[in-house]
């Protein structure tokens, strides 16, 4: 708000406190004194005065508050080969940020670090292909994280499992476990963005390109559902099978190798860092990328 | 928020092209539910029926969704061919049979990669792009059941083998 319209918005305020006690209701309620309706017809006089000067530069007969700001159109942003090219690639360099994270502050060791880089490795991989898919479309290739992802997915998710002394988040108990947990996610979702992709590719050439990655992503996160769920690698629940060979309990685990018969598009949630006092651990909830998460061709990346 | 709008002009129910594609498809998940069930029935599955079952299962339900998507032009029998040529590894043993049904998922993901993108309508498309990522876990899911590493073994369960991939490009989508 401008000095100009602060100091106009005072005097409002003053008027309407000097024609309170004017007591409009009981008058109107029984009858309007001749002097009752000069006082309130001088009121609101004062009143259209004061708006009229309020207002922006158009008259358009209606008295208002405050500056009409100028409409912003909508971007027009298709949903074309080259936004979905880019998304994905965005997405490839979601995971890339994420490993290579969880790498420089050294939170895996052993087999699990070298799982972590050949997953890097190809998550390096796929973000080249979907980038030269985009310049052969004649698109511009965006080598960057996805923006919204990495702020409300990510970013968030990172700092639960390292702590951030700024926002007295503490660092999580279990690292290892935290970012097995995550990348589990990341990668299911990774997995179900090219599934998702399939059908909105206008290109049919483009879309076996797309689940022949997306599977890949879901291999990745099959290979971690089996370390951190070996008992039970695939997941009867929802399944007709005989009662002997279901699940001995009503909740589904965290993670399996193999979640579900078909790839689905649900969120998939992860629960992460140290608990809190109640002993509760905040739990995000990972979605492929909505149509306003999508990077599309008006999007600068550099 | 944007204003967006998907560009495609691609048919959503599948032509009479795609139901030819997609009744092979069916032959082929009918055949590999039998071969598991046949695997669980001949006790070569040792602690690993449960997980056996759950792929008969899916693989059913892979048949039975692409019979709601063609209709009549679902075949509803198996892949004779392919039954026969697995059905003894299938009923040896758990780590015999894990290794085949590993071989047969990989061929499985490699023709349904091509076929996804020989299907015109986008139906199609998505059922067997969602039956994919699926398969692709199954394989994961048989490596771990046959003994092998994550970590020594990691091409077993992340790589879809060359000759998987040639066999889907030169012989029509799965089989």
């Amino acid at each position: 708000m401008s000095n100009s319209n602060r100091e106009e918005l005072q005097a409002f305020s003053k008027i309407v406190k000097a024609t309170q006690g004017a007591d409009f209701g009981p008058a109107l309620q029984s009858s309007l004194s001749r002097r009752r309706f000069f006082i309130a017809g001088g009121a609101t006089i004062s009143f259209g005065a004061l708006l009229a000067a309020c207002g922006g530069t158009t008259d358009t007969g209606i008295a208002r508050i405050g500056d009409s700001p100028e409409k912003t159109e909508l971007v027009d942003a298709p949903v074309t080969d080259i936004a979905l090219l880019r998304t994905a690639t965005s997405l490839e360099h979601n995971a890339i940020f994420v490993y290579e994270t969880v790498a420089a502050a050294g939170l895996l060791s052993g087999d699990a670090a070298t799982l972590a880089a050949r997953f890097l490795s190809d998550h390096k991989a796929h973000a080249e292909a979907t980038a030269s898919l985009t310049e052969k479309l004649g698109g511009k290739a965006y080598n960057e994280p996805n923006p919204r992802l990495q702020s409300i997915y990510i970013e968030p998710a990172l700092r639960l499992i390292t702590g951030d002394d700024a926002s007295g988040i503490p660092v999580t108990e279990d690292p290892i476990a935290d970012v097995l947990a995550l990348a589990y996610a990341l990668e299911t979702i990774a997995g179900s963005t090219y599934q998702v992709y399939v059908p909105m590719l206008a290109d049919a050439s483009l879309r076996s390109a797309a689940i022949g990655i997306g599977e890949q992503e879901a291999r990745h996160a099959a290979v971690i559902g089996s370390l951190l769920n070996p008992s039970r690698l695939v997941s009867t629940f929802g399944l007709s099978i005989a009662a002997e060979y279901q699940e001995e309990t009503d909740v589904p685990a965290a993670a399996y190798a193999v979640p579900s018969a078909f790839g689905t598009k649900a969120p998939v949630p992860v629960v992460l860092g140290a608990p809190d006092e109640s002993g509760i651990r905040t739990s995000l909830n990972l979605e492929t990328p909505s149509l306003n998460s999508m990077v599309y061709e008006y999007v600068d990346g550099e | 928020m944007t204003a967006s709008k998907i560009i495609s002009d691609s048919p959503v129910r599948p032509t009479e092209a795609d139901s030819e594609l997609l009744a092979s498809a069916q032959a082929a998940a009918l055949a590999t539910r039998d071969l598991y069930q046949a695997a669980v029935a001949a006790g070569a599955t040792g602690d690993h029926t449960a997980t056996f079952v759950s792929l008969a299962a899916h693989h059913d339900a892979y048949a039975q969704a692409i019979s709601s998507l063609i209709g009549r032009a679902a075949p509803q029998a198996r892949d004779d061919e392919l039954f026969s040529a697995n059905k003894s590894d299938f009923e040896s043993d758990a780590t015999t049979a894990a290794l085949a049904a590993h071989t047969l998922e990989n061929s499985l993901v490699a023709a349904h990669t091509e076929l996804v993108g020989a299907l015109e309508g986008t139906e199609g498309a998505a059922l067997i792009a969602s039956m994919v990522v699926i398969e692709s876990r199954h394989v994961v899911a048989l490596a771990t059941i046959a003994g092998k590493s994550p970590v020594g073994d990691i091409d077993l369960f992340l790589v879809t083998p060359e000759a998987a991939q040639a066999d889907a490009q030169t012989t029509t989508p799965v089989a």
